[in-house]
């Protein structure tokens, strides 16, 4: 018995030993790595948080991509204030958890300003994290009015919100002339947000009105239950608030239900795929609300062309986002002269003018973008292209 | 209406493919195969490359060669399910019945992942579709393909369900089910059997992701995890372990999802379809047509 | 290939020298192993494993750990763990003792989170003051869940218990009440820092955990323990299988419940995508990797699941891949679990 107690007591004394040896983060340790000043030579660290796994993992990638090249870009020209910029990413899983862990993680690495930010649900647990650790975020896609709730500081939002969404959305539909809109939307905050907001417009009186609100389940492959719904109140205009995986499956499926009138989506379903996944002949003709794209953007083919030959695979959604979050960090990072998060933030505020996807910049009191910069694009001949600037 | 339970039919059908898998995995080795829906998925997939080392087809030879396809891809995703019980299943047999679910859930993790690895997180759109030319049945639309989807599925599962009953293997993979112990004194060889069972549950899970591959077009490394939740489903309210009980569980979970969301819209569909299937047991707590069996008296 | 419930599987060890009277694992339990002399030379290893310090040993390693790093990172992965922890005591009660199989203990994880989320940012309440109504709430809903469950067996239990897990999740996503899809954010937290927190969950978590032990080897344990070996039996030796799964299930709601108040509290958001399926599913694995039934283990299986991503985590796209090849791996080492109940009664 006396044995046992022995090897138990020697087990603990040498754990004991072993976390006190190696104080060098501990509560003992003091804080030596954090905040002391300038580190010259070091790179500058942006953080992104982005959804690597689970159900949204097909998105990361375009992110990541965009955010890398953006980094890279800038460090042939020199870097920022002769420091090279260092993309660090770290998994969301687009889950609170997750999230929470690797917004902490980022912060423990370093990060001087977070470019992350996709899933609106995962992102809201990171920003008090950031907040306490100071570090400035400006996110990229996450755009739910939640965010911006929190009023804190250090909280930048370079995405159109959804509220400037479902007005562009509100205005084509009127403008169409349509007269009964079925609004479907994927049931995650992002897309629930877009539809509920449409759907507030859409009861103004005047202008075309709301027939149904049906809510889809993502991630499956038969809709044809849903449609079914949708289609016993026989709208003429269909306007779909998630991703383009369901979009592409929901326009095929909408035609071969012999749907006659017209669909169109949110930002989140503008992507190359969806025409593959519809095809050519379901996908002809629908319309997307979405913020500027390369692809309408006049000389942005040089950039698809760049993104193409780096990563072998056509720009997705939001990397432009993304790559322009790289591009602003650098540039407020410039401004301030160097990367105390308050600076930062000042010189984001004071930011008027700066050229991005989306048009020139200027972030409105709450930290958003003050035009939305939505447009109409259509598909056509396999490609979206611009249908109307909604100018 | 009749919209509806065509609906309903066509979607459970995809459930009953996969759902026979699981149902004669648990039946011979009382496991609950959590990757089994990554099968499918893995099916899926290899009916895509399948199809892309065929290069481009016109549409009058799509058919025959899907079938084809479908035929290639049950051979491969039936010997991964052989693989899987050998490395992850068969030396825990056993072990506390629960650590197999354990491997089960590892081996999920590892398939989806591995293929995200290995194909990418992007979804991906089959070359060969089977397009839609509709006709009106009793008021509903239906298109030819989607009855010949129907029909395949249906005659693979005649086709099982005379092996299982009729033939030699059929009555050994019986036997097993019912006494490993007993059937081993009697001269038969469990674990052959039971890779052979692997082998025709896989198969038919392979074949069903072709055939969505084929009809939806869209496939992802992730396709797997919500149809093998609903094969679960479906092949508990047919009474596991049961053939048709477990055809019958997936056409009526098809149902009751297409009039859950009828009736309550999209949003409230599956807590319509479980709570049903919650009250349905509580009631007849063996399944459909699940024996009332006396537990170890 | 007919009936369910037919014959267990061959190799049923036999290993019955005693299963209803037998000591758990338990971190306070007296030393009771002279019956055991003489069974032949064991290991350090399983001695230590045996060891009844090993629980204050274990709890020394929690204490100890913010002083050798105390990182945001850290400290966030480490009360994550300690949550995680109290969820698989939880589910140990229902699934280990009881051998009630729930795939949707998420559920319980979420009533708790929930309630006290409502309550405390609809009222501006503190979250202390939600207690109450959190354990009233998740009491109500182990009855809720429990009662239908009870004339069924495992694996239709499984699936009925998958079907509420889902229902709670699907049902927060869609009401008003609870923020939607985006959920509820803003959740004060318990205590000033993320230290102090840590050091509050680690110390309500191990009240839990030994709460847990003791509740499995009172007279209620014994009975689940009964239960789980031979339910016809039991019942037939007068015990009132109704009351004594129905008392598994409220506790194991009143563990869960209060695991998500904690989680609330740590996280200031929650949403209904972290009461997914999976996660009733990476709690379950918990319990089985370390050792159905085994509080010991248990802890060890939880940390080790909730710890082991994040260590993969640079892997980056390989993480959940080679999750689930060490689990694999893992389990094929030690098809017991990593540290099973002593007794090495033959769970179901």
């Amino acid at each position: 018995m006396r044995k046992l107690y022995g090897t138990a007591l020697t087990a603990v004394m040498a754990s004991a030993a072993l976390l006190t040896a190696g104080c060098g983060q501990g509560l003992l340790g003091g804080g030596d790595d954090a905040g002391s000043g300038e580190k010259k030579d070091q790179p500058i660290m942006l953080g992104m948080l982005i959804p690597q796994s689970g159900s949204e993992a097909a998105i990361g990638p375009y992110m990541s991509n965009a955010a890398q090249m953006a980094v890279d870009e800038i460090n042939a020209k020199g870097g920022v204030l002769g420091r090279k910029l260092e993309l660090k990413t770290a998994d969301d899983a687009c889950d609170p958890q997750t999230a929470a862990a690797g917004a902490n993680k980022l912060v423990t690495a370093g990060v001087d300003v977070s470019v992350g930010g996709y899933c609106s649900g995962a992102t809201l647990p990171t920003l008090p994290i950031f907040d306490k650790a100071g570090v400035p975020m400006i996110i990229p896609v996450a755009n739910s009015q939640e965010l911006v709730d929190q009023k804190l500081k250090n909280v930048f939002l370079i995405n159109g919100t959804g509220g400037q969404q479902a007005a562009a959305a509100a205005a084509w539909m009127t403008k169409e002339g349509a007269a009964k809109v079925a609004l479907m939307h994927d049931n995650t905050s992002y897309s629930k947000d877009l539809a509920v907001r449409t759907q507030k417009l859409l009861d103004e009186p005047g202008g075309p009105e709301t027939a149904i609100l049906e809510a889809v389940t993502p991630k499956e492959s038969d809709y044809s239950a849903n449609i079914n719904n949708v289609l016993a109140k026989k709208p003429d205009y269909v306007y779909w608030t998630g991703y383009f995986q369901e979009a592409g499956l929901l326009a095929r499926q909408f035609r071969q239900a012999g749907y006659k009138g017209k669909i169109m989506v949110g930002d989140g379903s503008v992507s190359p795929k969806l025409i593959e996944i519809a095809g050519a002949e379901a996908a002809a003709g629908v319309y997307a609300t979405m913020t500027q794209t390369p692809e309408t953007l006049q000389g942005a083919e040089t950039w698809i062309a760049d993104y193409k030959k780096k990563f072998g695979s056509d720009p997705g959604p939001y990397s432009n986002q993304s790559y322009d979050a790289v591009r602003l960090a650098a540039e407020a990072i410039t401004k301030a002269g160097g990367t105390d998060g308050q600076k930062i933030v000042a010189a984001l505020e004071a930011i008027d003018g700066f050229p991005m996807f989306s048009g020139p910049l200027k972030f409105t009191p709450e930290h958003t973008l003050s035009t939305g910069g939505f447009q109409i694009l259509v598909v056509k001949d396999g490609a979206f292209a611009l249908q109307d600037a909604l100018q | 209406m009749s919209q509806l339970v065509w609906n309903g039919l066509f979607v459970g059908s995809f459930y009953a493919l996969v759902a026979l898998g699981y149902s004669m995995v648990y039946g011979i080795i009382k496991l609950l195969n959590f990757a089994h829906g990554d099968l499918y998925m893995l099916g899926a997939f290899i009916g895509f490359a399948v199809l892309g080392a065929a290069g481009g087809v016109s549409a009058a030879m799509a058919l025959p060669l899907l079938l084809l396809v479908l035929v290639l891809t049950m051979g491969v995703t039936g010997l991964a399910g052989v693989v899987l019980e050998r490395v992850a299943y068969r030396r825990l047999r056993g072990a506390p019945r629960l650590s197999l679910l354990i491997t089960a859930v590892g081996a999920s993790f590892a398939l989806e992942y591995g293929m995200r690895a290995a194909a990418g997180a992007d979804p991906r759109v089959y070359p060969v579709r089977l397009g839609g030319t509709s006709l009106e049945v009793l008021g509903a639309r239906v298109t030819l393909q989607q009855l010949a989807l129907v029909a395949v599925a249906v005659l693979l599962m005649i086709g099982l369900n005379l092996l299982v009953t009729r033939s030699r293997e059929g009555r050994a993979m019986r036997a097993v089910a019912l006494d490993p112990r007993a059937a081993a004194l009697m001269g038969i060889d469990v674990d052959a059997v039971i890779s052979r069972t692997f082998f025709l549950g896989s198969a038919l899970a392979g074949a069903a992701g072709v055939m969505a591959g084929a009809h939806y077009g869209k496939i992802d490394f992730m396709m797997g995890f919500l149809i093998g939740l609903k094969a679960f489903t479906a092949a508990v309210i047919g009474g596991i372990g049961n053939i048709p009980g477990t055809m019958l569980g997936g056409l009526l979970l098809g149902l009751l999802e297409s009039f859950g969301t009828f009736w309550l819209g999209g949003e409230w569909r599956d807590v319509f379809a479980f709570g049903v299937l919650i009250l349905f047991l509580t009631v007849r707590p063996t399944g459909l047509l699940g024996e009332r069996v006396t537990e170890r008296v | 290939m007919t009936g369910p419930g037919e014959g267990t599987p061959p190799a049923a060890p036999a290993s019955a020298a005693s299963s209803t009277a037998a000591p758990t694992a338990d971190p306070a339990a007296p030393p009771r192993r002279t019956g055991r002399r003489g069974a032949g030379p064991r290991s350090i290893a399983s001695r230590l494993m045996e060891n009844r310090w090993a629980g204050l040993a274990g709890l020394a390693v929690a204490l100890l750990a913010p002083f050798v790093d105390a990182t945001p990172y850290a400290l966030s992965v480490m009360t994550n763990a300690a949550i995680f922890v109290m969820l698989a005591a939880g589910l140990n009660i229902v699934v280990g003792y009881c051998g009630l199989l729930d795939l949707g203990y998420a559920a319980f994880f979420a009533v708790g989170a929930y309630t006290s989320g409502v309550l405390s940012t609809r009222f501006d309440l503190p979250l202390v003051a939600t207690l109450p109504a959190v354990l009233v709430v998740t009491v109500i809903a182990g009855l809720v869940i429990g009662a239908p469950t009870l004339r069924l067996r495992s694996d239709y239990l499984a699936i009925v218990t998958l079907g509420f897990g889902e229902i709670i999740r699907v049902t927060a996503n869609n009401l008003d009440v609870t923020g939607g899809p985006s959920g509820i954010y803003g959740i004060p937290g318990l205590t000033g820092g993320p230290v102090s927190f840590y050091y509050l969950t680690v110390l309500i978590v191990a009240l839990a955990v030994v709460g847990a032990a003791r509740l499995g080897r009172s007279r209620l344990g014994r009975a689940w323990r009964f239960v789980r070996e031979d339910e016809d039996a039991a019942e037939a030796m007068g015990v009132h299988t109704y009351k004594v799964k129905m008392a598994a299930y409220v506790a194991g709601a009143i563990w869960g419940g209060l695991a998500g108040v904690l989680f609330g509290a740590h996280l200031s958001a929650i949403s209904p995508t972290s009461f997914t399926f999976l996660q009733s599913a990476l709690v379950l694995m918990a319990v089985v990797l370390g050792g159905m039934g085994s509080i010991r283990g248990v802890v060890v299986g939880a940390v080790v699941i909730s710890v082991l991503p994040e260590l993969l985590r640079d892997l980056a796209d390989y993480r959940y891949l080679a999750f689930g090849v060490l689990l694999i791996i893992v389990m094929l080492v030690r098809p017991q679990g990593l540290w099973p109940a002593r007794s090495r009664e033959v769970a179901k």
